[in-house]
């Protein structure tokens, strides 16, 4: 059997006296892509932030190519260059350009020069589409451009896995094609991502697996198929409904439901 | 009033002591300057302590160094500049220790008057050291101020790309407070000229304020004499003022 390149382990976590997660595990192949969604307040966040340990969980293990990452005399710093992170809200370093978000961490934390830093920056930059922009500042950025930099960013580090945390959520629905279009590329060449997102679009086209969490469970698993064809539980099916509302870009999942009726 | 002098006369008779002026002036600068360097590293390094020097409980034998710079900064806000002065002045003598300051002298020419300019004795050392441990206090409070505002996604971001604690704090917290510490900091940077006149109280220093009281007693004109120096201090702290905002624009981030 091959072995996970991510594995998370019956993790918990609570803040005060708050239960967030409530005992999640699942499994991450190399090359793979997965979606988690589910309703805001769910943990999704959580999850991704104990992953790469900027809130350790409370309780359960997480292993990264079969090594434990929760136990105490590990270098987190180091686990950190190995799993990427995409924040809803970008986080670029404001003082800096684009390139220069995107090779600091090679620079400070890799220790490259700084030609050798701007070449690979360069390189992720194009990845995104944005070698052009690469001497702007975050602040003369659309959003769109400045969630492609947040992407470039943990890329250059050359990690094993890329946890993406609502990347189009702040984003105007103009702008989100071009991010997710940029996700989609780097999902077809291969990189492993972890991504909590409702553009079911995205996870229809790349996802082998959606994951359902709430209130700090995984409820139900199963490909894009599965979710929209066969549902299992009541809270899928009511939070599906929602989305159908909201988006109303589920006639797709409404005609795959009919196709797979009648065939 | 009959030998009451006409504002004309008066300022004349005032200005013809402009060497006294201009030395006292000098002093006053020498000692501010110095007072706002000083107190801006003391200030960043209690602000970093006070926001990031909470102790993690891994590391439970490090003392709470926020804490620490807490009570520092409490207690120097907290009591009147003036007697901290004394306090420094009086401290090594009630101690029993007589400190060894280096005297330094300087003097030049200029239009034919000989300057005298006293850099460092003893009350001068007490001056600038009680200015800077007081500037200190309030500089830090501006820098913490900037320091939060700076967010804590940036910290995350860099800890996302396994930037260490200290480098992230150095490489992207740091850039991005001292730049938008600027406005309120010139705060301090326009204060501080003013409160460098309560070292005239300890005695001894030749600063603005002391040049300013022999010059009254010797024209008898006390109002011109400190209008004088009110506008003196006006012209340097609009300066220093102009040279801040030329600063914060210089330094500013393009699209922000």
């Amino acid at each position: 059997m091959v072995e996970p390149l991510l594995k998370i382990s019956d993790v918990w976590k609570s803040y005060d006296d708050l239960q967030v997660l409530k005992g999640v595990s699942l499994e991450l192949l190399e090359r793979d892509v997965k979606v988690i969604f589910g309703p805001s307040g769910s943990g999704k966040s959580t999850l991704l932030r104990c992953i790469n340990m900027l809130n350790p969980p409370d309780k359960g293990e997480i292993y990264l190519r079969g090594n434990n990452i929760t136990i105490p005399k590990v270098d987190l710093n180091a686990i950190r260059t190995r799993i990427g992170m995409v924040f809803q809200h970008f986080n670029l370093f404001t003082h800096l350009k684009a390139i220069d978000n995107v090779s600091i961490g090679l620079r400070r934390v890799k220790g490259l020069k700084k030609k050798e830093a701007n070449e690979k920056a360069l390189k992720a930059l194009g990845r995104v589409k944005l070698t052009e922009w690469a001497e702007h500042y975050p602040a003369q950025l659309s959003g769109g451009q400045k969630q492609r930099v947040g992407i470039a960013r943990a890329l250059a580090m050359e990690p094993d896995v890329i946890l993406f945390d609502e990347p189009t959520s702040a984003l105007d629905p103009e702008l989100i094609g071009e991010v997710l279009q940029v996700m989609l590329d780097l999902a077809k060449a291969g990189t492993t991502m972890l991504v909590v997102t409702h553009e079911m679009g995205f996870a229809r086209a790349v996802a082998s697996e959606l994951i359902f969490i709430d209130e700090g469970i995984i409820i139900e698993k199963g490909t894009s198929k599965h979710f929209s064809v066969s549902p299992k539980s009541e809270r899928v099916k009511q939070f599906l409904r929602k989305l159908d509302v909201l988006y109303g870009s589920h006639e797709k999942l409404l005609d795959d439901s009919e196709e797979e009726e009648k065939g | 009033m009959i030998f009451q002098a006409n504002p004309i006369e008066q300022l004349v008779a005032v200005l013809g002591y402009w060497d006294r002026l201009f030395s006292g002036f000098l002093l006053t600068m020498w000692m501010y300057i110095w007072a706002l360097i000083l107190g801006f590293f003391l200030g960043l390094f209690l602000a970093l302590l006070r926001q990031y020097g909470h102790p993690s409980k891994r590391w439970w034998f490090i003392p709470p160094f926020d804490k620490i710079s807490t009570v520092y900064i409490e207690i120097f806000r907290g009591t009147p500049l003036i007697a901290q002065l004394f306090f420094f002045f009086y401290l090594p003598n009630a101690l029993n220790i007589s400190p060894d300051i280096v005297v330094l002298n300087t003097s030049f020419n200029l239009f034919n008057r000989e300057i005298n300019l006293k850099l460092l004795d003893y009350p001068i050392f007490i001056g600038i050291l009680a200015l800077s441990l007081n500037s200190g206090a309030y500089q830090a409070e501006y820098l913490r101020g900037s320091l939060i505002s700076v967010g804590t996604g940036q910290l995350e971001a860099a800890k996302s790309i396994g930037m260490s604690r200290l480098s992230s704090i150095r490489h992207i917290v740091l850039p991005q407070a001292l730049r938008r510490v600027i406005p309120s900091w010139s705060n301090e940077a326009a204060y501080l000229p003013k409160y460098t006149v309560l070292v005239y109280f300890i005695g001894g220093v030749e600063e603005l304020f002391s040049q300013a009281d022999f010059i009254q007693h010797r024209t008898f004109f006390p109002l011109t004499t400190y209008i004088i120096v009110a506008i003196m201090f006006i012209i340097i702290i609009t300066l220093i003022s102009k040279l801040l905002d030329v600063i914060h624009k210089r330094t500013g981030i393009p699209g922000l």
